[in-house]
């Protein structure tokens, strides 16, 4: 029996699988399929200050080994999550980390300060990455001082961890990693989606109605391990990795590159209950390897 | 709508044969360890093993047929693509992945109204699945549902043999005039809405743009009409967000957050007059 406890930025999981977000709702969509208390953890569909209708469809279209995802944040806002969904969730045996974005540092803080009065989230992660926000999202987490304006801002509004949500797009993300940790960011969960695009050329038009989505799958999972990578070796404070994760040898990858965690996305869509079947994985998997404790596992990359 | 649904399972199922039944067009038979799915209901079907990647997401079908005693279920598809070709391709006694029953279902048409409303099932092309299996259940229950079936042309008709169990009252169309009436299913439906009917009440499955149609002729005669929408998928089962429809009565929603309308979960079946076409 491998011990799978994780302590990732103060946050005690029962393992470290996670659910990533928007790709479990709430929660009680996955409940028939998913007996959530086998994870670590799930992180909820982002929030925003006010309701979102979200934007025109088509929003999904199939990519080679991935899909284009262009939903945009359709979304209860904060006090439709906190009546509406958080009862459900509040009642599940296993973390809750509540995803955020907001149009300004400000906006982001005040979400984050009424959080900390909710009993029961165990973090708050910032989505400074959505490529399918015009008004935020990847617009601060291209920028180093952006990102780093509103981590703080977060930072100084609530008692609970912060994890910033990194997006891929970026030219270095090394420097937005050091940018969010010196505003604070007690984590990092990475990568967002990366910006891609499909096109119909019979009828010479997008597929998505938004034109440009986010590309996610096993397609990406090769970027997210090398961005990884940079990002570990940048910062010290421990990562959530993500990006095309549909299988426990996947999973136990991102570990050895330097993931204390990891969240599962994309996969759920395909294979509801896929999670559980990754956290038996690693177990077995890390049993069979003699591995007495998941955590030796991490950052054990050598080069 | 008038029953709640059975619940889902995510199952292994094995392909019991496969065959053509119309050009291009493919029934799958499969051995499922539940029958119990509505009219209307879909199943998504993962035709690759768990190791590949190819095709990525799952298909979403239509439940055609329910045989209980066999322990059977059909679904009835057109051959467009990666996932429709690989499905096709699965050798009689190999398993494809199955999750399902998803979604809401046809309401029936209210027993106790006097007169009791006449169906009239709408379908075009990959459309007509679900109207077969909702009409077999409609005559079960003492309806006698009249089925219009409109297709690009006649190699493209599913055979009588599979719509007879849905209707005794099959009428088709085809937009190049090689069976049946020439040009489109709502030409049909005008007449069958001209006739005495007592009250009809109409459901319709097909592309968008013929469900459309078929929308808008009812409401100018205030006729009830329900419509089973097809979104591009990827859970199918509420969790993605991504095959979402705009509510018509978006006005007197509380918040913008219900605007748009989940097609796999919400639906896929909507009274006709609660979306935006
Ligand atoms: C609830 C539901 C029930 C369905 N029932 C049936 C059925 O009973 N029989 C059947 O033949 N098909 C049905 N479909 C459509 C079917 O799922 C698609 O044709 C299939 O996913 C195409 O996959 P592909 O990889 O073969 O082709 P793709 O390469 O994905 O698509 C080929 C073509 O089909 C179009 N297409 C793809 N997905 C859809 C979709 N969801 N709806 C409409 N057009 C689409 C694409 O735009 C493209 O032009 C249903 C869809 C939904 C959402
Ligand atoms: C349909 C869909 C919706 C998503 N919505 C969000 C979201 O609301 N907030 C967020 O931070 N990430 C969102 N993501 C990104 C995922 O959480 C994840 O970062 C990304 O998909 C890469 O992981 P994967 O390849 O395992 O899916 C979404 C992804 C998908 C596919
Ligand atoms: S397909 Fe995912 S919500 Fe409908």
């Amino acid at each position: 029996m491998t011990d799978l406890r994780t302590n990732f930025a103060g946050i005690e999981l029962r393992n470290p699988v996670l659910l990533a977000s928007g790709t479990c709702g709430y929660g009680e969509e996955l409940a028939p399929f998913l007996d959530l208390s086998r994870l670590g953890g799930i992180v909820t569909k982002t929030i925003t200050p006010e309701p979102r209708a979200g934007n025109a469809p088509p929003r999904i279209v199939e990519t080679a080994a991935g899909m284009l995802n262009s939903i945009g944040l359709q979304n209860p806002g904060l006090q439709g999550f906190i009546v509406d969904k958080w009862p459900y969730l509040a009642a599940l045996d296993t973390k809750i980390i509540v995803n955020i974005a907001a149009p300004t540092a400000a906006l982001h803080a005040e979400m984050a300060a009424r959080l900390d009065d909710v009993e029961g989230i165990a973090g708050i992660e910032v989505n400074i990455s959505s490529p399918n926000m015009k008004d935020g999202g990847m617009l601060f987490g291209c920028s180093p001082t952006a990102s780093n304006e509103v981590i703080a801002a977060v930072r100084a509004a609530t008692r609970l961890p912060v994890i910033a949500k990194l997006t891929p797009n970026v030219t270095d993300i090394a420097a937005i990693a050091r940018a969010v940790v010196d505003g604070g960011a007690d984590g990092i969960a990475m990568i967002n989606t990366l910006l891609g695009m499909a096109v119909d050329w019979r009828t010479r038009k997008p597929i998505l109605g938004n034109i440009t989505g986010g590309l996610s799958g096993p397609a990406i999972k090769p970027v997210a391990l090398a961005l990884l990578w940079k990002v570990h070796q940048a910062v010290d404070v421990p990562i959530m990795g993500l990006g095309g994760i549909t299988s426990a040898e996947d999973a136990l990858e991102f570990l050895v590159t330097g993931a204390t965690a990891v969240q599962v996305g994309t996969a759920t869509f395909i294979e509801p209950g896929g999670a559980a079947d990754i956290v038996a994985g690693i177990e077995s998997h890390c049993a069979a390897a003699g591995i007495s404790r998941v955590g030796e596992l991490v950052g054990t990359l050598g080069v | 709508m008038n029953e709640p649904s059975p619940p889902a399972i995510d199952v292994q199922v094995r392909v019991v044969a496969t065959t053509e039944v119309a050009e291009a067009f493919f029934q799958t038979r499969l051995q499922v360890p539940d029958t119990t799915i509505r009219p209307g209901q879909f199943v998504q079907l993962r035709p690759r093993s768990q190791q590949s990647v190819y095709p990525f997401l799952r298909i979403p079908l239509s439940v055609a047929a329910v045989d209980v005693q066999q322990q059977t279920i059909d679904v009835l598809y057109e051959q467009v693509g990666p996932k429709t070709t690989a499905l096709r391709h699965i050798a009689a006694g190999d398993e494809v992945g199955f999750l399902g029953p998803l979604g809401n279902h046809f309401p029936m048409p209210d027993p106790g109204a006097d007169p009791v409303a006449v169906p009239v099932l709408v379908g075009g092309g990959i459309g007509v699945p679900p109207l077969i299996y909702f009409g077999t259940s409609l005559r079960s229950h003492g309806h006698e549902p009249i089925l219009l079936v409109g297709a690009r042309s006649a190699n493209k008709h599913l055979p009588d043999r599979l719509l007879e169990p849905a209707s005794a009252d099959v009428r088709r169309a085809s937009d190049d005039g090689t069976l049946g009436h020439a040009g489109f299913v709502t030409g049909l439906l005008q007449k069958a809405l001209d006739e005495p009917l007592s009250s009809p009440i109409v459901y319709t499955c097909g592309p968008h743009g013929m469900m459309a149609a078929v929308a808008r002729l009812c409401a100018e005669r205030e006729v009830p009409c329900f419509a089973s929408l097809e979104e591009y998928m990827a859970c199918g089962f509420g969790v993605c967000v991504g095959c979402v429809v705009e509510r018509a009565n978006k006005e007197s929603l509380p918040s913008p957050y219900g605007h748009y309308a989940r097609v796999c979960l919400d639906g896929p079946i909507f009274d006709a007059r609660q979306i935006v076409w």
